[in-house]
């Protein structure tokens, strides 16, 4: 038997983490994508019954030969009997209570694989180490670890040293750890020919907390962020530090920037006794069509520089600084990128550099600067920047972090193809007959068969049936969007509702082996849309059900292979 | 949607043009409720020219063959294209009625 690893289950966000590991490792096992989320989601339901358990429950996954076929199996741990018995049967092939031992109660799920051997030991390797990537939870126990070791250095050097000089210690640890946490090697994304990225971060002698980051959450979305936190020294650097890793945590599974804030603000804020704040720009580019949504959360506006020269200011705020209250909803924006326009994010050691007269650097010069010439790229922008603000502050002391962040976009690479279809429609269910008329269209003019119009026609009967008939709890007309996307290899739908919060996959099948007496109707839709599509995802997103869902075009591996 | 009925012998034959889904569903249920108030007992639905069903054709499907189970009739249906076939596969409603590939064969024995 191979033990692949372990998900402990302490608090709601590592139940999502057990369900994107198991995910993930039974989609590498068996490369089918629909067993994948099935036994994910059974798996996640009852790591959240466990999650309230005490005494550190926890799932485990092992991997064996039997007879002619791999099985995998899921032991589910805790002080108490473990629940979801009966759940779990729906899903796997044989459910085991195996004796207590240690005092804690075990469950083992087995499925079937129809797997031939167990894999190459490389493949383990790569299981094994999706097992081991951190969790949130983690990462925020190491970072207080961290800062209990912070904490004693600091008391060591308050016993030995001067005030002056552990003053001077203290900022440089704060420097160090600010620095550390910074991406610095550029270009960040050789291989990506739609976009690049270049930043720079000058740090003040005293005060300053700025920081920035920037990944890419999938194959093509990409997230950055600016963000000037309030306070200086350790303090301010750990903050920064929580306040970077709940951003990338959040955005791993959250595509939307006003959802991801909303979320960071809730959690800085719930354990914020420093009352420290954080301003922070936040932008997700969607690098294939040049869409940049936006959240800006108490920081300075950033310029959009057109390919045409225009300057453009985001000038709108969708919500105060980021840990100042609990419980605030953040809103977001959309602007459309073309190829060669260039955004320009930065902090206000820029516009309040002083010069030896003690003038501010301002907003103007900085207007001046950007629509003075052109700029070859988004290195070259940010040096002239710096280099400009170096210019005017002259022989003055650097008062606060200067940081500067450009993203230039060029958009998709000629020979890449993708269709588009919007649709808005209100909570009325004759609106469905009028989006199958439009997809219809849709697939008539890209040359899609009846095989691929007709099941998409079915599941858009049956999401927007679900979504109008069961979403909403007033009697106000609300709006439905509709987008499909479609690719040589792939076609996306994604349904956005803002009724209730309703997750249509977390039930389980229903039992479509019962006689015609028994038979019940119930759930019965979403199971059809889950069984003719590959793909089927839902988040919850600030105030707003997001659906996504995917059917693939090549020839798709059968399930019983 | 469109439905036209034709009496063959016994038997009421029903045939389906469009889609039956969430909005053309409650029709379908009035025609079949009709027929089955109006005394008919054996009903063959003939689907060669629908385009898809929904859950809520399926729906209304079930409580059709429901209904006339209970009053002593039954229900037959034939001519699914691909993805009326698929959904009945899944759903398992290949299993509870009685498919057949054409209108004669259905009516055969009937």
């Amino acid at each position: 038997m191979i033990r692949l690893g372990s998900v402990s289950i302490s608090h709601a966000l590592s139940v999502n983490e057990a369900r994107d590991k198991v995910r993930q490792v039974v989609e590498a096992l068996t490369g089918d994508s629909i067993t994948a989320t099935r036994l994910a989601t059974a798996t996640s339901q009852v790591c959240r019954s466990l999650q309230r358990e005490t005494g550190e429950p926890m799932v485990s996954l092992d991997l064996w030969q039997d007879g002619g076929t791999s099985r995998l199996g899921l032991t589910f741990e805790a002080l108490d009997p473990v629940p979801g018995a009966d759940l779990l049967a729906g899903f796997f092939d044989a459910i085991e209570v195996p004796p207590r031992s240690d005092g804690r109660h075990r469950l083992l799920a087995v499925k079937d694989l129809r797997i031939p051997a167990v894999p190459a030991a490389a493949e383990v390797a790569r299981l094994q180490a999706i097992l081991q990537r951190k969790g949130v939870d983690e990462l925020m126990e190491e970072l207080q670890v961290k800062n209990r070791e912070l904490q004693e250095s600091f008391e060591n050097l308050k016993r030995t040293t001067s005030a002056k000089e552990r003053m001077e210690s203290e900022l440089n640890i704060g420097r160090d750890i600010q620095m550390s946490m910074l991406p610095l090697v550029f270009p960040a994304f050789p291989h990506r020919h739609e976009f690049s990225v270049f930043a720079a971060l000058h740090p003040a002698r005293e005060v300053g907390g700025d920081f920035y980051d920037f990944f890419l959450i999938d194959e093509d979305r990409f997230c950055f962020c600016v963000g000037d936190v309030s306070g200086k020294g350790v303090p301010a650097a750990l903050f920064m530090a929580v306040t970077k890793t709940l951003i990338k945590s959040r955005a791993s599974n959250d595509y939307s920037p006003a959802s991801i804030m909303t979320h960071v603000n809730d959690e800085v804020g719930r354990h914020n006794e420093s009352c420290m704040f954080v301003t922070i720009f936040l932008g997700i580019l969607d690098v294939t069509t040049g869409q940049l949504a936006y959240t800006n959360a108490g920081h300075n506006p950033p310029y959009l520089k057109r390919k045409d020269g225009t300057l453009v200011r985001l000038d709108k705020r969708h919500g105060p600084v980021i840990g100042a209250m609990e419980g605030m909803v953040y809103q977001e924006d959309r602007i459309s990128l073309s190829p060669r326009d260039m955004l320009l994010v930065y902090t206000d050691g820029v516009t309040e550099a002083m010069d030896p007269s003690q003038a501010l650097y301002e907003e103007e010069q900085l207007v001046k600067l950007y629509g003075a010439r052109e700029y070859a790229s988004a290195e070259d922008v940010v040096s002239v920047t710096v280099d400009d603000v170096w210019r005017f502050q002259a022989e003055a002391v650097q008062a606060d972090d200067v940081t500067v962040l450009a993203v230039e976009y060029f958009g998709v690479p000629e020979g890449v193809e993708r269709s588009v279809l919007e649709l808005r429609i209100t909570n009325q269910l004759n609106e469905i007959a009028r989006v199958n008329d439009s997809f219809n269209g849709f697939a008539k003019e890209h040359g899609l068969l009846d095989d691929l119009r007709r099941p998409m026609n079915l599941v858009f009967d049956e999401l927007l049936n679900n979504v109008i008939s069961y979403a909403y709890e007033d009697d106000e007309e609300h709006a439905i969007e509709i987008l499909v996307e479609l690719s040589s290899d792939r076609l996306a739908v994604t349904v956005t509702d803002d009724g209730i919060p309703f997750n249509p996959f977390q039930g389980g099948p229903p039992d479509t082996s019962l006689s015609i007496e028994e038979r019940q109707i119930g759930g019965l839709g979403i199971h059809l849309v889950q069984n003719v599509m590959d793909e089927f995802n839902y988040n919850r997103r600030t105030d707003k059900n997001v659906v996504i869902l995917a059917k693939h075009l090549k020839t798709p591996v059968s399930e019983d292979e | 949607m469109k439905i036209s009925v034709e009496e063959i012998g016994s038997v009421t034959v029903l045939r389906f043009e469009g889609n039956l889904d969430t909005n053309t569903a409650p029709e379908a249920q009035e025609r079949f409720d009709g027929l089955i108030g109006g005394g008919v007992k054996k009903i063959l639905v003939d689907f060669k020219a629908l385009d898809y069903i929904s859950s809520a054709g399926l729906r209304v499907l079930l409580a059709t063959a429901k209904r006339l189970g209970t009053e002593g009739g039954s229900l037959r249906i034939c001519q699914l294209n691909d993805t009326v076939r698929e959904v009945f596969e899944i759903s398992g409603f290949s299993t509870i009625f009685s498919v057949f590939e054409s209108e004669s064969e259905a009516l055969d024995g009937f």
